[in-house]
């Protein structure tokens, strides 16, 4: 379902949905209509705030898109 | 002359007119609005029909702009305006914002987008994804470096009396950095805890949010921040530094005195703090009651100080302000507060049973709780601190408590919510009545009231009315006084006091008639809120640090001349619609008869902290949370760097200001901004860049690989509803470029394109289009009616089919794309104030003999360049403006020859 908010709004939720996030894709990476649902917002919505933090690298894509998507998770740290 | 030449705009247009006149020998100043020069053209995939690189063609081009030895390239400026001289010459009123970053030291090592707590839509990503308020424009930008956009003070931060940097707590706690949440109000004040309760929060009154559902609760956000602060075991955590060898005392422990003894220990100096009472806090320890600020909470606070070094005696009245100086002390800082109580002058106040509510409120801090069992209590004054009186009665047992003010409930100087809560605790209050005395035999029995007609006069000072023939008499065992308090002038007689209940001092650097000691507080100012001593504190230490160092004292720095205030209707303006929150509530457990002094107020979750925080609009947009100066490696950042102006002379003008992009939600048809699976070619363009905000073409409704892709051209182009009847001339081929593209990155997909018609009018462009047929894309001509969306974020394309019958049909795909036109970027005209620079009919800057002297405007000596004349592809742009620079170096040379020859005439007149 998705419904259309101010992409401003949106955008500026970002700081607030990362920890949600974060914990909906500790188990394993996940694709967005998979942590839309987890964390129970619109998949538009969840698009922004992925990629936001995929820009700035506390999400990393898996290497292939499986049925269309790619799959979301936190990115390995390497000791 | 400054400059031969102004340049205003740097996108491809803009750096070619400038490169050509800089090649030429002439001087260019180059103004351009954003961080980096480069215009649209660096935003760009590839181009058309080459499919080479836009960056790799465009990024040479940069660089020879900002490196070239006759081109000044001012990014992140503004030009406010543009006047012509009798001699033809331009004065230019150029600005070179502040981009708050020091451009020698950046290093564009993007540390500061990383830490940044506030996420704006990215414009040099069409709004597709976040960037940061701290930002370098895109990865190519040249020059590379960050920007802090700070658009103003966000109301929250200009409000606070503190100083506090509320605006930077409150975005701190939303992105979970609860610590650092702390440590921003710590930089102001050791006072978090007692702040986070005990603050009326002007913050809140001044929230733009407050205009839409509600308020964001900032108070309560910094008792969390201080909550999970002191939740901590490792406490008090602060780093002593290292000792400068000066003393300051300081008299007095209230919210002044403490933040100055905070911020001078902070610095390095022997601090001591001497305190009449027997335990430190002042007002906060001593009058505010444990169920609205408990003693465990201020003291936590107060051991912050202590554990700088920060020495408090007790039990300690200072007088003899000589007798500091000669024990050692470099300078003083008198925060007394305003301990002493007003009286009424009425007969019987002199009974036993009658008290003041500070000693009364002290007693009951202190330990001497008086058991108001079976009791009646009358409470006189309508101000908070009658209130806080009221409502401790209550607590001790009273059998009934009056509080009667001269004020209706209304007018009452207290706060409407705590007024509020004093009667769902069973205070009767009795509004609009004065006291004629107090009767009784040595000791009180009754307090005598006389109606109050008006408190004020017509100037609104305070003059009260009464009607003496309307009176009552209220029977009580005590009567608690609060109406008013001051600050004892008499123990400083060295110091000049001003009117008969404060002192007297320099309301910029509160230093006092004896240069070596300042005075903050509510000593100078009268009674006020613990907010605003806490600023006064913070202000003193400032200048006594000065002071002591030998500087001299003027402005507080970061204070007095912080940006002006974000205009509410300007925050709100930034979107076109709000989605209503939730408001965090706060539900009081009051009961209506309250028996002790337990907290009323419960802690806020993490929970509630998160969403009440997540409501911040971003006013000011940077927070001024702090954490970008913290982590640049090259102490780069600077927020209090200042914009600056100047006006430069110079010899002609190109405007090459290029154009805009259609707003395709003008064709709500098509759905843009209703279906997030339609965007724009622009924002396509985007997603099939090398720095795309995806990791690929996704579409932005659910992440999903497109793989069926619609193109509707002439979108806002060649439509007269719109109001746009032109071509845009470009768009056939970016599209057919874009299409090409998109067939390269994914293989399976479909694309088909809705047209009117192909318009391949170039060198290749026919070939170009053949190509794109030849990969597979399939043209449909004829124009789309309507879009609709399914549930699965699929959309149903309704489109006349002209080549196959005309016949209306309906074809599914998960993205489509709206090949939007350009519209003329009106701005150009406000550079010339004093004279109209013409458009065409079209509303682009008009060229008055175009066919001849193309770049010509009516403006002698002001040319354009680019797209800012019409729509153009980049080739044509960059042979637009290089005429425009012919005509500009025609123009200045005829300026030279003219110019000789009058010099010629003279000498020979001379001669």
């Amino acid at each position: 379902m998705n419904t259309i908010r101010d992409i401003r709004e949106v955008i500026r939720e970002e700081p607030v949905m990362q920890r949600e996030i974060l914990a909906a894709v500790k188990l394993g990476p996940m694709t967005i209509p998979e942590i839309a649902t987890a964390i129970s917002r619109p998949a538009d919505e969840v698009v922004f705030w992925v990629m936001g933090m995929r820009r700035y690298g506390k999400l990393k894509e898996s290497k292939e898109a499986t049925d269309g998507y790619f799959r979301y998770g936190a990115p390995e740290v390497r000791s | 002359m400054d400059y031969d030449v102004l340049v205003v705009g740097s996108g491809i247009g803009g750096m070619e007119s400038a490169l050509k006149l800089g090649d030429m020998g002439y001087k260019v100043l180059l103004v351009e609005r954003e961080g980096s020069v480069g215009g649209r053209m660096i935003l760009l995939s590839k181009v058309f029909p080459t499919l080479d690189c836009a960056s790799c063609i465009s990024t040479p081009k940069m660089a020879s702009t900002i490196h070239h030895p006759n081109i000044t390239a001012m990014t992140y400026g503004e030009v406010d305006g543009i006047r012509r001289d009798k001699n033809g010459r331009f004065h230019v009123q150029v600005r070179q914002k502040a981009r708050y970053v020091d451009e020698a030291a950046c290093t564009g090592c993007q540390q500061c987008e990383t830490a940044c707590t506030v996420a704006v839509p990215d414009q040099f990503n069409a709004d597709l994804v976040a960037r940061r308020a701290a930002y370098i424009p895109f990865p190519q930008a040249v020059p590379k470096k960050a920007v802090i956009e700070r658009q103003g003070t966000s109301p929250c931060t200009n409000t606070c009396p503190a100083g506090i940097k509320t605006h930077g707590y409150v975005s701190l706690i939303r992105s979970g950095k609860y610590e650092e949440a702390f440590q921003r109000v710590a930089d102001v004040t050791p006072l978090v805890a007692t702040l986070g309760r005990a603050c009326y929060a002007p913050c809140e009154d001044q929230c733009t949010r407050g205009e839409l559902e509600a308020p964001i609760p900032i108070r309560r956000l910094k008792r969390f921040a201080a909550d999970t602060h002191y939740g901590r075991k490792d406490l008090p955590n602060v780093d002593r530094p290292q000792a400068n060898g000066k003393r300051v005392a300081i008299i007095g422990s209230g919210p002044a005195g403490l933040t100055a003894a905070w911020q001078l220990a902070r610095q390095g100096y022997g601090v001591k703090i001497f305190e009449a009472e027997p335990q430190p806090g002042g007002a906060m320890r001593l009058s505010i009651p444990s169920y609205r600020l408990p003693v465990e909470a201020l003291e936590r606070d107060i051991a912050n100080v202590t554990a700088l070094g920060v020495e408090i005696a007790t039990s300690t009245r200072v007088t003899d302000l000589d007798k500091l100086r000669s024990d050692g002390f470099d300078a003083v800082c008198v925060a007394t507060g305003t301990p002493s109580s007003a009286k009424l002058r009425v007969d019987g106040e002199d009974l036993a049973g009658v008290q003041s509510a500070l000693s009364f409120l002290r007693d009951i801090k202190l330990g001497a709780k008086p058991n108001l069992a079976g009791k009646t209590v009358a409470v006189i004054g309508g101000g908070n601190v009658a209130i806080d009186a009221a409502r401790s009665a209550q607590r001790l047992g009273a059998t009934a408590v009056h509080q009667i003010c001269l004020e209706r409930r209304g007018e009452m100087p207290a706060h409407t919510w705590e007024v509020k809560e004093a009667l769902d605790e069973s205070v009767q209050l009795h509004d609009g009545w004065g006291i004629a005395g107090f009767t009784g035999n040595l000791e009180v029995e009754a307090v005598d009231l006389k109606r109050c007609t008006a408190v004020f006069d017509a100037e609104h000072k305070f003059r009260p009315q009464y009607d003496d023939s309307d009176r009552q008499s209220i029977r009580c065992d005590l009567a608690i006084v609060a109406i008013g308090m001051g600050v004892d002038t008499a123990a400083f007689p060295k110091l000049a006091p001003n009117g008969s209940r404060a002192l007297q001092a320099n309301p910029q650097t509160l230093q006092t008639s004896l240069p070596w000691v300042f005075a903050a507080g509510d000593a100078v100012d009268g009674p006020t809120s613990i907010a605003t001593a806490v600023g006064k504190g913070n202000r003193a230490a400032y200048m006594i640090d000065r002071y002591l160092r030998g500087l001299e004292l003027g402005a507080f720095e970061g204070i007095d001349d912080r940006l002006g205030v974000m205009d509410k209707s300007q925050v709100l303006a930034r979107q076109k619609s709000y989605t209503p929150r939730k408001v965090i509530k706060l539900s009081l457990p009051l009961s209506a008869h309250p028996q002790d002094f337990a907290e009323i107020e419960p802690p806020m979750t993490e929970a509630e902290a998160r969403a009440g925080s997540g409501g911040c609009l971003d006013c000011g947009v940077c927070s001024e949370c702090g954490q970008c100066v913290e982590t640049c490696p090259a102490d780069a950042i600077h927020l209090d760097m200042k914009e600056k102006k100047q006006e430069v002379e110079v010899g002609a003008v190109v405007v090459s200001t290029g154009y805009k992009l259609f707003a395709a939600d003008l064709k709500p048809q098509y759905g843009f901004g209703k279906y997030p699976n339609v965007i724009t070619a622009m924002q396509m363009d985007r997603l099939l860049a090398p720095t795309r905000p995806f990791n690929t073409i996704l579409r932005p409704g659910d992440g999903k690989v497109p793989e069926r892709i619609a193109y509707i051209m002439c979108t806002g182009s060649r439509d007269k509803t719109v109001d746009n009847p032109l071509c845009s001339k470009f768009c056939c081929m970016y599209s057919v470029k874009q299409n090409q593209l998109i067939m390269g990155a994914l293989p399976l997909a479909d694309v088909t394109v809705h047209y009117m018609d192909i318009r391949a009018a170039g060198k290749r462009y026919e070939e170009f289009y053949d190509q794109a047929k030849s990969m597979g894309a399939t043209y449909v001509k004829g124009r789309v009616a309507k879009i609709s969306e399914k549930d699965d974020g699929n959309l149903v394309v309704r489109y006349e089919d002209i080549e196959n019958g005309g016949n209306l049909v309906e074809a599914e795909y998960d993205l489509v794309v709206l090949a939007v036109g350009v519209q003329p970027n009106k701005d150009p005209v406000g550079l010339f104030p004093e004279e109209k620079l013409a458009l065409d009919d079209y509303s682009y800057v008009a060229e008055l003999d175009e066919d001849l002297n193309p770049g010509r405007t009516n403006i002698p000596g002001v040319f354009v360049a680019g797209t800012a004349s019409g729509a153009k592809d980049i080739v044509d742009s960059i042979l637009h403006a290089g005429a425009a620079a012919a005509q500009v170096a025609a123009h200045l040379e005829e300026q030279a020859q003219a110019q000789r020859e009058t010099t010629q005439a003279k000498m020979k007149v001379l001669a």
